[in-house]
């Protein structure tokens, strides 16, 4: 059976979807899915750094799409997880390198091969954005509380819908769960209601992710993160499990909560 | 302290400002009608119902509004008289 192929976009750039690729990408090959993450920001990688694999890039996207190498030997095994590998962008090309459809063929081989496929797609709609989305059945767009943010992923859902991608889901990310209180910050509700597109999860705002970039290591390795508790949530959900969409951020305390109140 | 005093003058908390200007925004966004549209649309309405009343014409407003699950056109005539045997002619 074929794999899953999920591209996360989001329009404005600097919300976290690479983040959000790492992090996904981590949980679903700590479940024991085999895991490919691609970058296709040609020009601006970034996935190998939060990974923490830059300094083991050989080849890249646009070498295996040229021709000048086989795939596996551009695909970059992650330092814990035997079955994860990243395929990184080229730095030094133009997002115009890669076609649609070679995208789109690409994607659909190694789908024959992975659970999951998951696609790092550069911020904005034009070639890149096109690429990205071409080979996917699936799309997680990432948003953050903020008003540019929000018109920007509408109108990439616009797009994605035009596009004919099949399942899209919203992930909130940069929730800051005082502000929303105070009523200074939109809430989950809200942006649901103005958006339409069901929920994935909710990330709230954490120091712990700049800590996490910092290292290369993704924060779902660390049990202690209530932002990498979120992540995990999302990638169990995506996986098929049920897990409320409220339980992510509350740890043992909010398991036995609701052990106690369901 | 800035917030609290503009809460106390109605100024509403800027989670529901960013609400509401967003739900406009989208809206205008997704339906893709350029103010220049509008006013056809408008000034086409106003046509058709000359045809049977005498409007005022100045205070004819047409907005797009977002309901729940919907869109609605929403125009507001100001009717000065309606012709008699408007209908057959």
């Amino acid at each position: 059976m074929a794999g899953r192929t999920i591209v996360v976009t989001s329009g404005k750039g600097g919300v976290g979807k690479t983040t959000t690729v790492a992090n996904l990408g981590t949980t679903l090959a700590k479940k024991k899915n085999s895991v490919v993450l691609i970058d296709t920001d040609i020009g601006l990688r970034n996935l190998d750094v939060v990974m923490g694999l830059e300094n083991r890039i050989v080849y890249n996207l646009v070498d295996i799409i040229e021709g000048k190498c086989r795939k596996e030997q551009a695909m970059i095994r992650d330092r814990k997880l035997s079955n994860l590998c990243m395929i990184p962008a080229a730095q030094t090309r133009e997002k115009n390198s890669i076609t649609e459809e070679q995208m789109k063929e690409l994607c659909s081989n190694l789908a024959e091969e992975f659970d999951y496929v998951i696609i790092d797609c550069p911020a904005g709609i034009e070639q890149g954005f096109k690429n990205a989305i071409a080979g996917a059945d699936t799309a997680l767009v990432v948003t953050t509380p903020e008003v540019s943010a929000i018109r920007d992923a509408d109108r990439v859902i616009g797009l994605l819908e035009a596009a004919l991608v099949r399942n899209i889901n919203l992930i909130i990310n940069r929730l800051n769960a005082r502000m929303v209180k105070k009523g200074d910050m939109m809430s989950t509700e809200d942006i649901i209601a103005l958006l339409s597109v069901p929920l994935l999860g909710v990330v709230p705002e954490s120091e712990d992710v700049v800590v996490s970039t910092n290292r290369g290591v993704p924060l779902v390795h660390d049990r202690s993160s209530k932002a990498g508790a979120a992540f995990r949530g999302m990638a169990g959900r995506l996986d098929g499990e049920s897990i409320p969409l409220d339980g992510d951020a509350g740890g043992l305390l909010g398991r036995m909560k609701r052990l106690i109140w369901n | 302290m800035l917030g609290i005093l503009r809460r106390i003058w109605g100024d509403g908390a800027s989670g529901q400002v960013a609400r509401k200007r967003m739900q406009f925004v989208l809206m205008h966004d997704r339906i893709d009608i350029t103010p220049d549209v509008m006013e056809a649309v408008k000034n086409d309405i106003i046509k058709v119902l000359s045809r049977y009343m005498e409007i005022e014409g100045g205070s004819v407003k047409v907005d797009l509004e977002q309901g729940k699950d919907f869109m609605a056109l929403i125009s507001n005539v100001q009717v000065k008289r309606v012709y008699r045997n408007a209908a057959s002619g």
